[in-house]
């Protein structure tokens, strides 16, 4: 059991998860409905999860998922706030791209019943644990580093994008 | 800190900056402890991070956009860390997309002693030519990254390693810059700058 709760959350926490994850859960952070942006992530995960069990076929969820970290990327770093319905949709669309791009692999469905709920669980901490950091931070210094942060993830991402698009 | 004069605020983030900065700089150092190396995860990373600190033009020409930044102050200082890498990965699109550019090399050697010489001469232009100066020179820095970017699972993760490398050689620059404030740390800081134009002139003679 312990091994596919491992499965799921490295599956869950792999690199393009992350960037997509990182600059979410800084645009997040800064906005006033923030814990109510990670309940629309937690929907997205929820519906995306789903989705794979009625076992959906192959979607472009990694692309989603770029695009999602360029378009947060870019706003975290031009420090302009978009209104909360649409994080709230970003948000979404992220928690539903990263369920689809993280299919199981257990080869028995109890194991991955166990590593999609341990997934879910690692992603949601995850972006909370960025909103929460993102939250917090109140000095200018700060402020530029997150917007540093949401530059150095947009430009992962548009690279990897246009990489994929391209080849 | 609310209320404190912004004599030792500039003091106290001088100093988090400066300390932030050295430590920073002793990452590339450390030897990593992989288990398992993989271009799709750590070993990508890896990969990605000591990119730009394989040639010497591109770690000078990273810490003089910082060394730049922090001699010309509020906004550039923030403003290039934060513009440069999306330039940057204009660039690196490019290359991606095979668009022929002529003499990159050159182009990256031009912008280690370009931007050292303005750090040298303490070189004050307006920020909007300080910005257009510094982004052309990224479209050549990122271009040369972007067409060694691997296909396949370990895309992400070399490409954040090298975001990320060349983001801590800015602030690298940025840090020992800070210490311009001071009559002596400001010969230090324009030494560097001109250092850094020696390189880079020396990669344009071919001697390097």
């Amino acid at each position: 059991m312990t091994g596919w709760m491992i499965l799921g959350i490295a599956d869950m926490l792999a690199p393009t998860h992350v960037l997509a994850i990182v600059p979410l859960g800084l645009l997040a952070g800064r906005d006033p409905w923030r814990w109510a942006l990670l309940a629309f992530f937690i929907v997205g995960l929820t519906a995306g999860s789903l989705a794979i069990a009625a076992a959906v076929r192959e979607t472009p969820a990694a692309l989603v998922l770029l695009v999602i970290a360029a378009t947060a990327g870019l706003t975290v770093a031009t420090a302009w706030q978009p209104p909360s319905v649409a994080t709230g949709l970003l948000a979404l669309a992220g928690g539903m791209a990263l369920a689809l791009n993280t299919p199981p692999q257990a080869t028995i469905i109890g194991g991955a019943v166990i590593a999609q709920i341990s997934g879910i669980i690692a992603a949601m901490s995850a972006l909370a644990l960025v909103i929460a950091l993102g939250s917090r931070a109140r000095a200018p210094w700060q402020r530029v580093g997150l917007r540093i942060a949401g530059s150095w993830a947009a430009a992962s991402a548009i690279l990897v994008l246009a990489l994929r698009l391209a080849r | 800190m609310p209320g404190e004069p912004g004599g030792k605020m500039r003091m106290r983030v001088s100093t988090s900056l400066s300390v932030a900065g050295y430590a920073m700089a002793l990452l590339p150092l450390a030897a990593p402890a992989l288990a398992h190396s993989g271009e799709a995860g750590a070993g990508g990373f890896i990969s990605g991070f000591q990119h730009p600190l394989l040639g010497p033009d591109h770690i000078v020409a990273m810490v003089a956009v910082g060394l730049w930044g922090a001699f010309l102050g509020a906004p550039a200082i923030w403003l290039l860390p934060v513009v440069f890498p999306l330039v940057m990965a204009a660039g690196g699109v490019l290359g991606i997309l095979s668009v022929p550019i002529m003499g990159v090399e050159t182009g990256i050697a031009v912008s280690a002693t370009v931007l050292g010489l303005m750090v040298a001469l303490a070189a004050r232009p307006a920020l909007w030519i300080a910005a257009v100066l510094v982004a052309a020179f990224a479209i050549f820095h990122g271009y040369a990254h972007g067409k060694e970017l691997p296909a396949g699972a370990g895309a992400v993760a070399f490409s954040a390693g090298f975001v990320i490398a060349t983001g801590l050689l800015h602030l690298c620059g940025v840090a020992f810059g800070l210490i311009a404030s001071w009559p002596a740390g400001r010969i230090a800081v324009r030494a560097a700058g001109a250092v850094i134009a020696l390189v880079g002139a020396a990669y344009l003679a071919g001697m390097a």
